[in-house]
């Protein structure tokens, strides 16, 4: 099935999540709000604006089972949204609640735990707020994550234990830390990343060899591998036993959102503009392929197939180049095209799981900094090396 | 309007401020012995470059490469020998030289020409060589590796 294409907008849609059944999504358009967009056949149409936070909104997570939305922003704070009768006409509408998170600089990133009953927002206040539910003061409290982070932390990712933490961040650091809470969680099994999990054990540290800021984390399924995406253009898959760290560096432009479709795929994205698919194992790991198969989308992309640099391949590039090379403004040469040769006309900021479960993702879902939301089948692979990633062709 | 205050090392008044080298790991050598370790690579370059061996040339000077601070001179020695490898080579030669680099390698050597640009006055003499292998570089390694150049505080 071939990629499912919405245009939600024409500014860059910053995060995206969606509510359990897929007929709902919230969004925020680069702005201080965020929506609710409702499924109606094939359009997305707003529903609802979640208007409370006073500056651009970072990151959004929509929790599935208890059905609440968890939004962060650049203004230091976080709500946690829940649907409630309106008193006056009984309609359900979105009722936000304040986090008191302590932080003096943005909230980043943010993730429910998978308990939904905890939920961890990254900073740039050099710590992760790990926040969780007081019922005797009806609200929510946050506990700190501070050593030995060194600079702000830029996506945060739980284990599936409801425990342990991922963190990235622009000290070019990948972290495993327990976040364990002793008014909410259970003592956790002991696993691959250690057996005594008191708050803020650090159970891991890495980098890429390279460095770069660390965009992504994300546990596998299992939760025993973590991968992270850094700013040098490549991925690191870690087994913590060795600790053994398989990087794979990429010809293209950096990835910046990751996810986990099975124990032994990921999927990567960035500023490539399109999806790339990695499998392996413990003993290895290679980039398999993408899921932007050009050719059916586009006749009109064949004959750019040769360009070193991707998505440079531009009018704009052309023309300076003719320019360049020939001395002439070539006007109409290249016929006005200022596509960008891939389905995303952007950066991708996003990438999340869309269909299936945990460690069998058949389908995930991405959004951009063009305004697109696109639906994307996960065992449509196609080779990179077909594609206009010909840099290793030539 | 007033924006002097956007001068305002900021960091100054951080005492928990981050600092470089804490961004890497630093290089276990010994500066004098990278200096000496530059030296014997410049002398086996030679060698190579006699026998017209580009490509082994390349390897043995791309091969730990002094980082850090404290190693100015190793530095220096490095790029002269490096620069001597470039502008030795044919142009017609360099593609299949750059393909046959490791990727570890690639990465190494876009540093070396970046630098090599960055150096003042040292444009002047090869900065069209320097562009010629950037071009056929940039082909065979891709955008990837300019992006390693730029994050990669290993700097050379």
């Amino acid at each position: 099935m071939p990629p499912s294409v919405f245009s939600l907008s024409q500014t860059p849609v910053t995060c995206h999540s969606f509510d359990a059944n897929r007929q709902q999504l919230a969004v925020s358009f680069n702005s201080n709000d965020a929506q609710i967009l409702t499924r109606k056949g094939n359009e997305w149409t707003a529903t609802e604006t979640l208007a409370e936070h006073d500056k651009t909104i970072t990151s959004i997570d929509w929790a599935p089972n208890s059905n609440r939305i968890v939004t962060s922003s650049q203004d230091r704070n976080a709500y946690v949204w829940q649907q409630t009768p309106d008193p006056e006409t009984g309609a359900l509408i979105w009722k936000p609640t304040l986090v008191l998170l302590r932080i003096n600089r943005a909230a980043t990133h943010v993730r429910w735990s998978p308990k939904e009953d905890k939920f961890a927002v990254a900073s740039g206040a050099r710590a992760i707020a790990v926040c969780s539910f007081d019922p005797e003061n009806n609200w929510w409290v946050s506990k700190h994550l501070k050593k030995p982070i060194r600079s702000t932390v830029l996506a945060v990712d739980w284990h599936p234990n409801n425990v342990l933490l991922a963190a990235g961040s622009a000290d070019m650091k990948a972290r495993v830390f327990s976040a364990y809470i002793k008014e909410v969680d259970e003592k956790p099994a002991p696993s691959v990343w250690g057996s005594r999990l008191p708050f803020n054990v650090l159970c891991g540290e890495y980098s890429s060899p390279a460095g770069g800021w660390v965009h992504a984390v994300s546990f596998s399924p299992s939760g025993d591998v973590l991968a992270f995406a850094s700013h040098d253009s490549s991925i690191s898959i870690v087994y913590p036993g060795g600790p053994v760290i398989h990087n794979i560096k990429m010809s293209s432009l950096p990835f910046v959102t990751l996810t986990w479709t099975a124990e032994d795929s990921v999927v990567a994205a960035g500023h490539d503009c399109q999806p790339t698919v990695f499998s392996g194992s413990d003993a290895g790991w290679q980039a398999v392929g993408t899921l932007d198969d050009s050719k059916s989308s586009s006749s009109a992309r064949s004959g750019f197939g040769s360009s070193p640099v991707g998505r440079l391949n531009s009018t704009a590039f052309n023309t300076f180049r003719d320019a360049d090379t020939r001395g002439q403004a070539s006007a109409g040469a290249s016929g006005g095209d200022t596509k960008v040769l891939t389905i995303h006309q952007n950066t991708i900021t996003s990438v999340r799981p869309y269909e299936g479960q945990p460690g069998q993702v058949t389908k995930v879902s991405t959004t951009g900094v063009d305004g697109n939301l696109v639906i994307w089948d996960v065992n449509e692979v196609a080779s990179l090396a077909a594609q206009f990633g010909g840099i290793h062709l030539k | 309007m007033d924006n002097a205050f956007r001068k305002i090392d900021i960091d100054a008044f951080d005492e928990d401020v981050l600092q470089e080298s804490e961004l890497y790991e630093p290089d276990p050598r010994d500066p004098a012995q990278v200096l000496d370790e530059s030296k014997q690579r410049q002398v086996a370059v030679r060698g190579a470059l006699a026998k017209g061996d580009i490509r082994g040339a390349l390897a043995i000077s791309l091969e730990n490469a002094p980082f850090g601070p404290n190693v100015e001179e190793a530095k220096t020695l490095t790029l002269q020998t490096i620069l001597s490898i470039l502008n030795s080579t044919k142009s017609t030669e360099v593609s299949a030289v750059v393909k046959a680099l490791t990727q570890d390698e690639q990465d190494t050597l876009m540093k070396y020409l970046y630098k090599g640009m960055a150096m003042p006055g040292w444009g002047d003499i090869s900065g069209s060589v320097l562009l010629g292998w950037h071009e056929k570089l940039t082909e065979v390694a891709g955008t990837g590796c300019i992006v390693r150049t730029m994050t990669d505080r290993r700097t050379v």
